[in-house]
């Protein structure tokens, strides 16, 4: 069954032609929230939304772009959200730590350690997911994808509805603050 | 220093080479497919807390209820309204017994035989 039958039967909501789209881009779409959002639970959350979502809109894909530039589009729009929550949450118990009602501590997210990593590598990836947290949402966005994901820049600028250069651009600068943020990092542990 | 901490940034940018694509654990379709199920939109909960039997015959005896005591207050205004107008025709009769109200025009002009 090519694509085009697929998404033909998932638009008259046929339960195996889902089960085969969940099956087919489950790991593309859990890869993309986990390197966002650094958190095996909240990237299986992100994921299982992204496929309610693609479920309940099937009928807004026009087919103008490629199934998958959807489902990233999807998947990041998710995982952003997710952030977004996170860090209102975040801000309320500091409000709330202020006023003493919340007696517990402000915890520090662990380090995150990326199941795909090589071994020799886990613990400079662990420093570079935390300086890659530090990035504005765009050029985090399109480092994730284009590292993460290998996507090229056209397929980056497909996802993010921009040019390639735009693409180009974000990514310069994203290696620029990430070797700010390193250095300031490497800095203060020494 | 400062090359030593090139080095360590330029290691650090290079342990994403080679990274390997993670997978969800197993069973993924079958633990979103629970999800969805729990997650009923407001009209299906609307729909099947009206169709339970009890809340619907609740609904059906309501129904019966109102229409019973539109029905019944109905026939009373039309008593009150049946009463208070034969109380005028008896007024007018009496009136009209002692000629007590002039009925035309005439009666007040040709008052001479």
């Amino acid at each position: 069954m090519n694509e085009r039958e697929l998404i033909a039967l998932l638009k008259k909501k046929d339960r195996e032609a889902f089960k085969i789209v969940v099956e087919t881009w489950q790991g593309m779409v859990y890869n993309t929230a986990l390197g966002l959002l650094q958190n095996m639970e909240d990237a299986e959350d992100t994921a299982q939304e992204v496929f309610m979502q693609v479920y309940e809109s099937i009928l807004s894909f026009k087919e103008e772009s490629k199934f998958s530039t959807w489902l990233y589009r999807i998947t990041v729009s998710k995982a952003l959200d997710h952030i977004r929550k996170k860090k209102r949450k975040k801000r309320f118990a500091f409000i709330q730590s202020l006023y003493g009602k919340n007696d517990g501590q402000m915890i520090e997210p662990p380090d995150f350690f990326h199941p795909g990593v090589k071994m020799e590598n886990k613990e400079n990836a662990a420093i570079l997911f935390k300086a890659v947290d530090q990035l504005p949402v765009n050029q985090k966005t399109a480092f994730i994808l284009n590292k993460t994901e290998n996507l090229s820049y056209r397929e980056i600028a497909e996802v993010m509805e921009c040019t390639e250069s735009a693409v180009d651009a974000l990514l310069q600068r994203a290696k620029k603050n990430l070797q700010k943020n390193l250095k300031e990092y490497y800095e203060k542990l020494d | 220093m400062e090359e030593k901490f090139n080095k360590k940034i330029e290691e650090a940018l290079k342990s994403f080479d080679g990274i390997e694509k993670a997978s969800p654990r197993p069973f993924f379709f079958t633990r979103l497919e629970a999800r969805m199920q729990n997650q009923k939109s407001t009209w299906e909960e609307i729909s099947s807390f009206v169709a339970k039997p009890m809340v619907s015959f609740a609904c059906i005896c309501l129904i019966v209820i109102i229409n019973a005591a539109v029905i019944f207050s109905s026939s009373t205004s039309t008593n009150s309204t049946t009463n208070s107008i034969s109380q005028q025709n008896n007024e007018l009769a009496t009136a009209d017994e002692y000629n007590l109200v002039s009925s035309n025009f005439y009666e007040f002009v040709n008052t001479k035989p």
